[in-house]
């Protein structure tokens, strides 16, 4: 599993059946900043997750990949590799925490 | 399934009870060339007998891992399916060197 | 399994029903400079499922992939890193070592 920001959505008006209701965030990977290890950092890089949960943009959240994405009574049959299992409340690191969700955390 | 030479072993006392009795080897997966990091080292599981500085043959099915040991339940994904005696892919290299 | 060494812990606001009371250590990636690689500038961190009480600076096994959810079959959990052991000991042996080209 890996943190993500979530930064924005994707409305796509043609696709395939089972993917029908199903809303789709595109989440970019944090890593931690080496040179301040009490900062989270972005890697650059984007992904495509089903929501289950509602997290909207600005949200950090907790995304599985891979086939493990459909171990989920929501998700074991649709056709996809990415998800988000959690909206994420805190990050601690090296015993410092240095993310705590706040109510006005969402930029939506 | 991938080459990988032998670099070291690893022992744990707080496991995956499937881990139990288990020997934990450090295996670095090889380039074509037969000495060039292909990735991270992984810990792969041997019931063989490999030992440090042997070329093993790894798999990273862990279906097999489970079938093959009876293994229910086992989050053991990369094993040793074979040692190589003298590494056959290696010795076309040397020899298309040659050329 | 990967060698990884956890660094903090992660928690969650809201999660799927799935992983309520779930322990999650974050880690990063520990084994190629183990033998003898550079270490990355900007590794990945990963998030891993714990229930074995990995502390902050424990070297452990991950499984990823499939694997990863395995111990927790029938019951079915989207995980895909799972930690299956805490390393005590990692030996690695220096001559072989530097037979790797980086």
């Amino acid at each position: 599993m890996f943190v993500a920001k979530v930064t924005g959505s994707v409305v796509a008006t043609q696709k395939v059946a089972t993917m029908r209701g199903h809303k789709l965030l595109v989440v970019e990977p944090y890593r931690l900043d080496q040179q301040n290890r009490r900062q989270l950092t972005t890697t650059g890089r984007t992904f495509v997750a089903v929501d289950t949960l509602g997290a909207g943009i600005g949200d950090f959240v907790l995304i599985v990949q891979g086939s493990s994405a459909r171990f989920t009574p929501e998700t074991q049959q649709l056709p996809i590799d990415c998800v988000v299992i959690g909206i994420v409340d805190s990050v601690s690191v090296d015993k410092h925490a240095i993310y705590h969700r706040t109510g006005d955390s969402r930029e939506e | 399934m991938q080459i990988a030479l032998v670099v070291g072993h690893a022992t744990a006392t707080v496991k995956h009870p499937t881990l139990e009795g288990q020997k934990l080897l450090v295996a670095q997966p090889l380039m074509r060339d037969g000495c060039s990091a292909d990735g991270p080292p992984l810990l792969v599981v041997d019931r063989l007998g490999a030992g440090i500085g042997d070329q093993i043959v790894i798999t990273s099915d862990g279906r097999a891992v489970r079938e093959l040991f009876g293994l229910e339940n086992s989050p053991i994904r990369w094993t040793v399916l074979g040692m190589a005696d003298r590494p056959d892919w290696q010795r076309t290299n040397e020899l298309s060197k040659d050329e | 399994m990967k060698i990884h060494r956890t660094i903090g812990h992660v928690t969650l606001n809201r999660a799927h029903p799935s992983y309520q009371g779930a322990r999650l250590v974050l880690a990063e990636p520990l084994g190629t400079e183990m033998v003898g690689g550079l270490s990355e500038s900007e590794p990945e961190l990963i998030a891993v499922w714990d229930d074995l009480g990995a502390g902050p600076g424990s070297v452990i096994a991950v499984s990823d992939g499939a694997e990863a959810a395995q111990p927790f079959r029938p019951e079915l959990k989207a995980v895909d890193a799972y930690c299956s052991a805490i390393l005590d000991f990692v030996h690695i042996d220096e001559k072989v070592k530097q037979r790797i080209r980086w």
